[in-house]
């Protein structure tokens, strides 16, 4: 699966960035909204106010005289012209009443009846503004003195109906509502764009690092360089020059791998001499009697005899020697002759050491395993378990088939492996700290167990010292056809 | 039928100017000063600009209408002769008629006769002037015949007076108004003109539809035109009763009529508002 960038709580960039942004359009468009139906309903309160007070001025204007007079049908005859006149505030109704409370005239007098008294709980704020807005009944109340000369004659009380006022409210409220919704799903959509385009060369970028964590370093390709802007495309490029450098040092990894090989061919280089030289100077031995006693038939068929068994023994350590370290490498499958060839070449450090050998190969005639893979990781550990046996001491090697892989036992009786050569060997990492940690034998060792698709596993020998234990999978037919045919 | 007040005005103002060009100078140079009560709807402007051009044409000499608020604004204008003429009330006309002279009296319906209606609001159950005891009562004027004297009249013969019989009596000043008092609520009965609540029958359906008529009165003489006695015989008298006794045969004053909702206008005996003064003296008694 592509890695994709994400914060610390595991959602994606890509996600929560327009989940705040939504967040802190809906906290601003929250407080702007506020702000302006308040604004709007401050200046609407004014406007109202101002109308109100025009209406009340206008009233009291023409009212004192009839009030004074107790003129109820001027008040009335006023207050229903001034119905019309003062549509535009919609009055509901405007009731006037003497000093006492008492009706003079209504312009709803089925509601407020001539000579009665006003409900005292319609009278609101008589001290206040003269204008309450009682938002739930959808009205204003005005209420206002009639003075002449300092004395309150009468007063005019009157209810408008705000019900324009509170929709207009409502309508700027859902029109806020709507705008703010709709601008907040468009900034979310752009910040989702947005930040999926910031961050896509960030997931190339961890694509292309998680391949390499995973061993497979590859560059960035130049197309996908260009795409970018010059930072990213900055970043690519540092990104590649370091791939190409993992690259190189893999590469000598693996030409060091090969030159092992040399290495151990030269570590062996004095004890095959001596194989060579010892049966050279019986040969050399033979033809000098042949060559003396020639005529005698039974020397000399007795002296032939151990020329052919010298050459025999040296030809098979050269061919020994040849097959370990032969270059190109065909792939075939693995036969018992092939680890029992390794005989040969550790024979001499084993005579030398005079090492126990427990030699063990109990391989079928045909395994479907690599042949030159395996033998070149079991001569490296029965190499490595030589080198650690002291003189005299044990040292065992098993080879088996299982159904489904093959398995090489080697146990030694030397001082065993150090604990962090284990965890270095049964460490799936690929690392090159094991080069020197573990010996140089050790680390190709891992390599090609490696890849043979194997694992090697390190622990403590019967014997006293260290037991390594190599399992490697058996190739399938079908993958065998798959691989020849590729 | 209600029109912009500004054009109408307009219009009486240019037909004014129109008028002043081509009458002929007259040797008496001052116009004719009418007055008229508001028995009828003062409030349209538009009848009065047809009656004064009617007016101005029949009598060939310009004419100032003169309205006021109240009856007696007016009476006091006519008995003074401050004013030529006065279309008033048979009340006050009973009331002063030493110094006055009857010039004319409208002809509705055939006769020179109107009543006095009681009128409650629509849903109202109540059958006669009893079952208005307590009301807040509208009237016209305390110098109308129909909208005040008939009632108290009523209310004399049953030994009381309007203010003991109703809780509260106001006074609306024109006989539309007294059914817009009724109608609105404002006032829970009124004496209203009854030739006033037929027109504004047609005129006002819903006005009108929001009341209705509890009782209606006997006969009266109709509210008539009178002049100064000081000025009897004068031309400019002659001259108005020619104008309205002839207004029926004239296509102007046809139209006027026909707004007035009237016949014509006729002579009559000052013995027509002989019923009215009985009254007067039956409601003088109980106060």
């Amino acid at each position: 699966m592509r890695p994709a960038l994400s914060l610390r709580n595991g959602i994606p960039v890509t996600i929560s960035v327009p989940i705040v942004v939504v967040l802190l359009m809906v906290f601003v468009s929250v407080g702007a909204s506020q702000l302006v139906l308040s604004r709007l309903s401050s200046s609407q309160e004014r406007q109202l106010r101002d109308l109100a007070n025009a209406y009340l001025d206008g009233l009291e204007a023409v009212l004192v005289g009839p009030v004074l007079r107790q003129d109820s049908w001027e008040v009335f005859d006023t207050l229903d012209r001034a119905r019309n006149a003062y549509a535009a505030i919609r009055p509901v109704e405007t009731t006037v009443t003497d000093a006492d409370g008492i009706v003079l005239a209504s312009s709803e007098p089925r509601l407020a009846p001539i000579g009665t008294h006003l409900d005292p709980a319609d009278s609101v704020d008589p001290a206040g503004s003269g204008v309450t807005l009682v938002e739930d009944r959808h009205e204003a109340i005005l209420d206002r003195a009639l003075a002449v000369e300092g004395r309150i004659v009468g007063r005019i009380h009157s209810r408008l109906d705000i019900s324009p006022l509170l929709a207009e409210r409502r309508e700027v409220l859902w029109f806020l509502i709507a705008s703010n919704a709709t601008l907040t799903l468009i900034l979310a959509a752009l910040g989702w764009f947005t930040v999926r385009r910031m961050v896509a060369p960030m997931n190339v970028l961890l694509e292309h690092v998680g391949k390499a964590a995973a061993g497979a370093v590859e560059p960035i390709p130049a197309s996908r360089i260009n795409r970018q802007g010059r930072e990213w495309a900055r970043l690519f490029r540092q990104f590649n020059r370091m791939a190409d450098a993992v690259s190189e040092r893999e590469m000598l990894l693996t030409r060091v791998a090969d030159e092992e090989r040399l290495a151990s061919l030269g570590k062996l280089a004095s004890s095959v001499a001596h194989e060579i030289n010892n049966p050279l100077g019986g040969i050399l031995n033979a033809v000098d009697t042949i060559k003396v006693h020639g005529d005698d038939p039974k020397v000399r068929s007795s002296a032939i005899e151990l020329v052919d068994r010298g050459l025999r023994g040296m030809r098979d350590v050269v061919r020994s020697i040849l097959a370990t370290y032969k270059e190109d490498r065909e792939s075939r499958d693995l036969l018992p002759a092939d680890l029992n060839d390794l005989l040969v070449l550790i024979r001499p450090e084993v005579r030398r050491k005079q090492i126990v050998l427990n030699w063990s190969n109990r391989l079928p005639p045909r395994t479907a395993v690599n042949a030159f893979g395996v033998r070149q990781v079991a001569l490296n550990l029965l190499l490595n378990g030589c080198r650690a046996t002291p003189n005299g001491g044990a040292l065992s090697f098993l080879a088996k088939v299982t159904p489904s892989a093959l398995e090489i036992e080697v146990s030694d009786a030397g001082p065993g492996l150090p604990s962090h050569v284990a965890e270095f060997l049964s460490n799936d990492e690929p690392s090159t700290s094991g080069v020197v940690s573990s010996g140089l034998g050790l680390w190709v060792t891992k390599r090609i167990v490696k890849e043979l698709g194997g694992a090697v596993a390190a622990g403590k020998s019967p014997h006293g010292g260290a037991r390594f234990h190599v399992v490697i999978p058996v190739v399938l037919e079908v993958e065998r056809e798959v691989q020849r045919v590729a | 039928m209600q029109q912009h007040p500004d054009r109408r005005i307009a219009l009486a103002y240019g037909a004014a100017a129109a008028l002043s060009l081509v009458l002929p100078a007259s040797a008496e140079e001052d116009p004719i000063r009418f007055a008229l009560t508001p028995v009828f709807l003062t409030s349209d402007l538009d009848l009065l600009d047809h009656l004064k051009a009617y007016l101005e044409k029949a009598m060939e000499r310009s004419v100032q209408l003169i309205t006021r608020r109240t009856y007696q604004e007016i009476t006091a204008l006519l008995v003074s002769a401050q004013v030529d003429g006065a279309w008033l009330c048979g009340f006050p006309f009973i009331e002063h008629k030493a110094q006055l002279e009857l010039v004319a009296v409208p002809i509705w319906r055939g006769k020179p006769l109107y009543q006095s209606y009681l009128i409650t609001s629509r849903d109202r159950q109540a059958e006669e002037i009893g079952d208005l005891a307590g009301d807040i009562h509208a009237f016209s004027d305390p110098d109308s015949n129909s909208g005040y004297l008939v009632t108290a009249a009523y209310l004399a013969a049953l030994k009381t007076t309007p203010d003991r019989f109703f809780r509260q009596t106001i006074f609306t000043y024109g006989h539309f108004n007294v059914v817009r008092a009724v109608a609105s609520g404002l006032a829970q009965s009124g004496s209203v003109d009854g030739y006033v609540y037929e027109v504004l029958r047609e005129t006002n359906p819903e006005l009108v539809a929001a009341t209705r008529v509890v009782r209606a009165s006997d006969w009266f003489g109709f509210p008539p035109i009178a002049s100064p006695v000081a000025a009897s015989g004068s031309p400019r008298v002659s001259a108005i009763k020619a104008a309205l006794l002839g207004m029926h045969m004239d296509p102007r004053g046809q139209e006027v009529l026909a707004r007035l909702r009237l016949d014509r206008f006729d002579r009559e005996s000052p013995e027509l508002f002989a019923s009215i003064e009985a009254n007067r003296n039956l409601v003088r008694s109980i106060s």
